[in-house]
């Protein structure tokens, strides 16, 4: 359940197009929230530029809606000064991938008491849908006309190897798995990075053959494969279909973390 | 308690046709007047929330509510409160 | 005490409790002290992975009430101009030490330079407008420290220390006062918006944690804080308010020495030149030449000027091509004579005599 009043009624309806993946990522942060019981005044959503980064703006407490790609050092700084707090961090694939890449190592190896949740859509959504650092191979967009050239980012492997301490992924489509682990990667000490893989019909989908948003949720499902399948399946040595992605908790642990509340 | 769809906030994308496991949610067919088609409820009464929330006193199911990307799904308390009779179909 | 100590016991005397901050020559005795002397002193040190991230977690610990600050040189300057527009924008308390070194680029990193007198003032995209000191003693570096946190707390701006590396690295006796006058920010005033100022031009402060609920945007905002981009009036309102709330009170943040009053020969300076000028004053004892020193450069304070009603002429050695000379020509009905000096060291006591001699 959604916490009610977490929502800046005044500023909805959102920016957001229709049938983006990031509102329900809202919903499933709020929820995750109210299962938390967290209180207004200990709270700070933070984000950096781009279509995830304007979710804090809708939600009711402490908010810092900052500079592309720092959301990161941004959020350190506000928990190394107060760690009583709790802090949530929204980005988006570019934000932390592109721009952000080097702040969010350095805070996966730091292990900020914080929780990162990437709304990966795949594309720069909010400059109009140019190829970002986690545009899969072959996908069509306005700056790769001829199909991405380079190899994507896994954003949640990458956070695995840099140190977070509990890492997850899953889609905006999987809303009840998805708030279990926000909630999961709250309750966790040191950093929590929750990728969630979101349509973007309006951008991803349009250049992609996949403009209508029941096809965009079907990809999203179809690429979509449990972790422990997966595993199941490289380990008998059979063939996982090209474009597929796995979704599950992929690590939890308890490194040393920085900035945790006493 | 019933479900009800918020017009000022809906924008008409149907993830909520796409995940309730009733059907309750139909494709609208007109604008409305903020040019968005709404989706229109089907015998909602049989949402297994609106029935049953109350007597285990939690949230039950609720993926249209948390699927919604625009808030726009919600339950309030009907006044006064009037029994209804349902069929659901298995 | 070195210059880079004083500013870092300065901070911990003005109550900072916060430095992100990166290794650079000549400011990393900064760091080194704060991170000895803060987590003694209860407060966080971290070593950020780089001046923009730096920068960014100064701002994010300032919006928890906390005050904060990063000190930095040159090619890290230019790296967190983003974020110090964004300080603009968002009104946030925070101080930022720049011990300034020869460029362009890497330039000279053990040499003394004041090219970034304009860097500090224009160098993020916008209009905005901003405090900057500049000390030219070990004393000064203390005290105005001190004085840059309660500015920045006073005016809701980032401010700046813009020391170079002389001073920096310079050796003096200090004197450290037993307690520092500490100005904290005008609370948020119950009932009013976040971003709603009074007829100063300045919000009162409503940090992280006080129930609030602000939302904090580096986009153009209406008084609540929310983003409204597209209304002309909501970005001409706000601009204006930006820019006034610093200008408007340039005389009372000034700051400033005037010698000789009646002279008509007077040396302008900021920083380490000044001391030259004062060698030579000293060394030629002459009530012609006057000195008008300036601890606040940013807000620029015209009225200065005006103490020497006498003045033929400005002189003005800088240890750049002629930067801070543009904004005195700016206002001055007097000719202004840059003395121009760069490569890392110095004016010495005979080029300014020189200079003096050619427009006596």
């Amino acid at each position: 359940m959604i916490a009610p009043d977490w929502l800046r009624e005044d500023r909805l309806p959102h920016i957001y197009c229709t049938g983006c993946g990031n509102g329900s990522v809202i919903n499933c942060t709020l929820a995750a929230v109210e299962e938390m019981g967290w209180k207004r005044d200990e709270t700070a959503f933070i984000s950096g530029i781009g279509c995830s980064s304007r979710a804090p703006g809708y939600i009711l407490t402490d908010s810092l809606h900052t500079t592309h790609g720092r959301a990161l050092a941004f959020a350190t700084g506000v928990k190394m000064a107060r760690p009583d707090f709790n802090v949530v961090v929204f980005t988006g694939d570019g934000d932390l991938a592109a721009i952000g890449g080097n702040h969010f190592i350095h805070a996966c190896r730091r292990n900020v008491d914080m929780t990162v949740i990437c709304m990966n859509n795949q594309i720069y959504g909010m400059t109009g849908g140019q190829g970002s650092p986690t545009t899969p191979t072959g996908a069509f967009s306005t700056t790769t006309p001829y199909g991405a050239s380079e190899p994507a980012f896994d954003l949640a492997e990458l956070a695995v190897a840099a140190g977070a301490n509990y890492v997850a992924r899953w889609t905006s489509y999987h809303v009840k798995e998805l708030t279990k682990a926000i909630t999961t990667g709250m309750q966790t000490p040191g950093l929590a990075f929750i990728e969630v893989r979101t349509q973007c019909p309006t951008n991803f989908g349009r250049h992609n053959k996949l403009r209508s948003i029941p096809d965009m949720i079907e990809y999203l499902r179809g690429n979509a494969m449990l972790r422990v399948k997966y595993d199941r399946l490289v380990e008998e040595g059979a063939d996982i279909p090209e474009g597929t992605f796995t979704i599950g908790e992929l690590v939890r642990r308890r490194r040393p973390a920085m900035g945790v509340k006493q | 308690m019933k479900l009800v769809i918020d017009e000022s906030r809906c924008k008409g994308c149907n993830l909520c046709v796409l995940v309730c496991p009733y059907g309750i949610f139909q494709e609208g067919t007109e604008l409305n007047a903020r040019g968005i088609v709404v989706p229109v409820l089907d015998r909602p009464e049989r949402c297994t929330n609106c029935r049953l929330q109350h007597l285990y006193g939690r949230v039950l199911c609720g993926l249209c509510h948390m699927i919604c990307p625009d808030q726009a799904i919600t339950w309030v308390e009907e006044k006064p409160f009037e029994p209804h009779r349902v069929e659901v179909e298995f | 005490m070195q210059g880079n100590a004083a500013c870092a016991e300065g901070a911990i005397a003005a109550g900072c409790r916060f430095f992100g901050g990166y290794p650079i020559t000549p400011s990393t005795e900064i760091a080194e002290t704060m991170a000895r002397r803060l987590p003694k002193a209860g407060g966080v040190f971290i070593s950020m992975e780089d001046e923009l991230a730096s920068i960014a977690a100064v701002i994010g610990a300032a919006w928890t009430g906390t005050r904060a600050m990063t000190a930095t040189s040159g090619p890290g300057f230019s790296l967190m101009m983003e974020n110090i527009g964004y300080a603009a924008m968002t009104e946030t308390p925070c101080v930022i030490v720049n011990i300034q070194r020869g460029g362009p680029s890497t330039g000279q990193p053990t040499r003394a330079a004041q090219g970034d007198m304009l860097q500090c003032r224009f160098g993020s995209h916008g209009d905005y407008s901003i405090i900057a000191l500049t000390p030219n003693s070990v004393q000064e570096m203390f005290d105005l420290t001190v004085k840059a946190f309660n500015l920045a707390d006073r005016f809701r701006v980032p401010t700046f220390l813009i020391s170079d590396e002389t001073v920096g690295h310079m050796r003096e006796r200090v004197t450290i006062p037993d307690s520092v006058d500490i100005v904290p920010p005008a609370p948020l005033a119950e009932g009013s918006l976040p971003y709603e100022a009074g007829e100063d031009g300045i919000p009162g402060f409503a940090p992280f944690g006080s129930g609030r609920s602000v939302h904090v945007t580096g986009l153009t905002h209406d008084e609540r804080g929310y983003p409204d981009t597209t209304d002309p009036e909501a970005h001409d309102r706000l601009v204006r308010r930006l820019v006034a709330k610093v200008e408007s009170a340039r005389h009372d943040i000034a700051d400033y020495e005037v010698i000789n009053p009646d002279a008509e020969r007077v040396f302008v300076t900021y920083g380490p030149p000044s001391r030259t000028v004062a060698q030579v004053m000293r060394d030629h004892p002459d009530e012609s030449i006057g000195h008008l020193r300036f601890r606040v450069v940013w807000p620029f304070d015209e009225s200065a000027l005006g103490k020497f009603p006498d003045a033929k002429v400005f002189l003005m050695p800088e240890l750049n091509m002629g930067q801070m000379v543009r904004e005195v020509q700016r206002h001055a009905d007097q000719p202004v004579v840059p003395i121009a000096k760069i490569g890392g060291e110095l004016h010495t006591p005979a080029e300014l005599l020189q200079a003096l001699e050619a427009h006596g």
